[in-house]
């Protein structure tokens, strides 16, 4: 038999075994169906997980650190989905750990808000629980499903936009020319932050004008380059630059930075990074960033994790909820220089162990600083 | 038995006027073609200039020039190690993966803001060291174990990206603190970016390797046909081996420089650029099929699209109408600048 008719068997006996292998997963997810009826998990049956959408940015790692700090509070094994940027990735992972039959109790922030419905027909066949955070399809509400899609949470988009606007607009005292950098431009997080950025400009901050906006994909790479481009088609037209997260805004940073504008330029985002902390504090650029909001990946990921676990346990009744607790909007607080310190506390070496304490003490929805604020359905402009 | 034509008893000469008129014919549409391949893909990249410049009077200013050749210096590097893999007739997809290893050594071997002293010089050493053990892995499995490049360099890419990502592991950003580093990439020296000059010298060192010697040499001759290349004794095992090294240090390299460019480090330093690469070097007119094409067409393929992206935005298209728009344009301007070749490229299939 000659090498490439061998290599070809080869390569169809893989493809069969590839095949045979999904079909099995689908078995076995099929076969764990019914998980509605099945009333509480017993605590020692349930594991743990946490989705992320990469490992690569501390807001994500921080999801991590949180899920780690919950399962060695509560004493529960802990599996990690890195889900590498793709949603592909993300169901397979998730649906192959669903496939060893385990009870999940799951953290999922997804990667597009198009993967939670499989995700969540998945947890539900397989009798888990489920809490998606941040990206979900506006109709898609976990009242409509099952128990097992326990919540849909985040922290509001808009808030955090007329948050970051309202640092902008007073730092250029009401008048002149900003660029923004949203995130993924299909994602909703991102959208509604620019729709809060946008609407307090236009209500609150007429002189501010919007010179350009360049979607970046979250990726601080292409935000660099974005704003490399922009400078040169502006120049020292632009007084302030808003970008929807801080990976981003530390890649725009950069890019003013060399180009020797970031004295004259004003920056606001999303997310206060332990990185932007420290710029920050250090009066990074003429004070370049006024303005961030605060809240912590590894709040979320123990929220999230949390409500689940206890719809699982049967300590709370997801269909007995107010539709408030099961699509939730979190606080965020807007942070400027002058209140920075007050969160420092929160960066601290076990602050996620300290959270999470709290978090067992007074339930998913209490637990400064992150307290439940709103929600029952999609995010409006008010 | 029939008489025999008598013009055929005695020697005649032959009128080889139309097979010497063919053959000149040949050589002159050749030479043609050889000069008008790159030259439509100047002109295609004309064009956009003069467009763009159009458009927004801020595109042809000397500010955006350098702007352009900054973002074009490290896809220029590390397009030069794709161009001469592809002119074996192989690729290379561990671009990205190889970047964010060699980058996250780096800066992690550099003075930033996880601590530590650095180790100045010999940070770039042992970066580009392990971007090299990554090509020679690369090379060594792809020509010993007989896999297929595609396969074996995409394992490679995320074996780099998960390097990279236990190196990153929970902490913060690292940034970089070596103040004379800052900003390096796009400082000017003689008017030009500091990442150009490192770019025109690659580029000068990669014509020179393919010119002058065995290895660029070998490596056109395996692309062209490996079994006559190996039936004529010339040593493919080795030059395979060593053209995926050097491909892996330019990408190591292309790695450092992007984390320099951000300032900081990540392992996704790289994103994306796999895909302005590969590009580059196929409308540049190198065949992926091997063994034609040359790294000056690579550099024409690199600023075409460098100059695209800059355009678009500057030119002011709607953000959600760029990546389509510039599709169109790209096509175009290839459909225009290979049409004298497209019998010949090789990808058509």
């Amino acid at each position: 038999m000659s090498l490439s008719s061998q290599r070809g068997r080869i390569a169809r006996a893989s493809a069969f075994a590839a095949a045979a292998s999904l079909a099995l997963v689908g078995c076995t997810t099929t076969a764990g169906s019914g998980g509605e009826d099945a009333g509480p998990i017993a605590k020692e049956d349930i594991v743990l997980v946490a989705s992320v959408i990469n490992t690569a940015n501390p807001y994500f790692t921080a999801n991590i650190e949180g899920a780690e700090a919950l399962a060695a509070e509560l004493d529960l094994p802990l599996e990690i989905v890195d889900s590498e940027n793709s949603s592909q990735t993300e169901i397979s992972k998730i649906q192959a750990i669903l496939a060893q039959g385990k009870k999940v109790v799951m953290f999922v922030n997804t990667v597009a808000s198009s993967d939670t419905p499989t995700i969540v027909d998945a947890v539900t066949r397989a009798g888990g629980y489920v809490s998606i955070w941040w990206n979900k399809p506006d109709e898609f509400e976990p009242w409509d499903q099952s128990d097992n899609f326990v919540a849909f949470q985040k922290h509001p988009g808009i808030e955090s936009g007329r948050c970051n606007a309202q640092a902008i607009g007073d730092a250029l005292g009401g008048e002149g020319n900003v660029i923004m950098l949203p995130g993924v431009a299909d994602s909703t997080t991102s959208q509604t932050r620019v729709v809060g950025f946008k609407a307090e400009l236009e209500e609150n901050y007429p002189g501010i004008t919007i010179l350009e906006e360049q979607p970046s994909n979250w990726d601080p790479v292409l935000a660099n380059q974005n704003a490399r481009d922009m400078i040169a088609k502006y120049g020292d037209e632009i007084d302030a630059v808003w970008s929807a997260d801080d990976g981003m805004q530390l890649g725009a940073l950069q890019a003013f930075e060399d180009a020797g504008l970031l004295e004259q330029v004003k920056f606001a985002s999303d997310g206060l990074y332990p990185d932007t902390v420290e710029l920050m504090k250090e009066g990074y650029g003429n004070n370049a960033i006024v303005g961030e909001t605060f809240h912590r990946g590894y709040m979320a990921s123990a929220i999230g994790l949390y409500t689940a676990y206890l719809a699982a346990t049967g300590e709370i009744d997801p269909s007995e909820l107010p539709n408030e607790k099961r699509t939730s909007f979190f606080d965020i607080k807007c942070v400027t220089p002058d209140n920075l310190d007050e969160y420092a506390q929160y960066d601290e070496p076990g602050a996620a162990a300290a959270f999470v304490k709290e978090l067992i003490e007074n339930g998913p929805w209490d637990t400064e600083p992150a307290t439940l604020v709103g929600g029952g359905g999609p995010e409006v402009l008010d | 038995m029939a008489q025999r034509n008598p013009t055929l008893d005695r020697p005649v000469a032959i009128d080889t006027t139309a097979i010497r008129v063919r053959e000149q014919g040949i050589e002159r549409r050749a030479r043609f073609r050889s000069i008008s391949e790159p030259l439509g893909l100047l002109i295609a990249l004309v064009v956009l200039l003069i467009v763009f410049s159009l458009l927004n009077d801020r595109f042809l200013t000397i500010g955006n020039a350098q702007n352009i050749l900054t973002q074009a210096s490290i896809p220029l590097i590390i397009a030069v190690g794709a161009t001469l893999v592809i002119l074996l007739g192989s690729i290379d997809l561990s671009v990205e993966g190889v970047m964010g290893a060699a980058g996250m050594t780096w800066i992690l071997l550099t003075a930033n803001s996880r601590g530590g002293e650095g180790l100045g010089a010999w940070a770039w050493v042992i970066a580009l060291g392990v971007a090299l053990l990554f090509g020679l892995a690369n090379g060594l499995i792809f020509t010993g174990l007989k896999v297929p490049s595609f396969i074996v360099t995409l394992g490679m890419w995320y074996v780099g990206l998960g390097f990279a990502t236990i190196l990153y592991g929970r902490d913060l950003f690292p940034r970089l603190e070596d103040a004379a580093l800052k900003g390096w990439t796009s400082q000017l020296t003689l008017g030009l970016p500091n990442a150009f000059w490192l770019a025109l010298l690659v580029i000068g060192i990669g014509l020179a390797v393919v010119r002058y010697t065995r290895v660029g040499r070998v490596a056109l001759a395996i692309g062209n046909s490996e079994t006559i290349a190996r039936a004529a004794g010339l040593p493919a095992f080795r030059v395979k081996v060593a053209v995926f090294a050097i491909a892996a240090v330019l990408s190591g390299l292309g790695g450092i420089l992007a984390t320099i460019q951000l300032d900081i480090g990540s392992p996704l330093v790289g994103s994306g650029l796999l895909f302005i690469v590969i590009p580059a070097v196929v409308i540049g007119g190198t065949s992926l099929g091997g063994g034609r094409g040359g790294i000056l067409r690579t550099v024409l393929g690199v600023f075409l699209l460098t100059v695209l992206n800059n355009g678009l935005i500057l030119s002011g298209v709607d953000t959600s109408w760029q990546s389509a728009v510039s599709g169109v344009i790209l096509v175009a301007a290839i459909v225009f600048a290979a049409w004298s070749h497209r019998d010949r490229l090789g990808v058509a299939k």
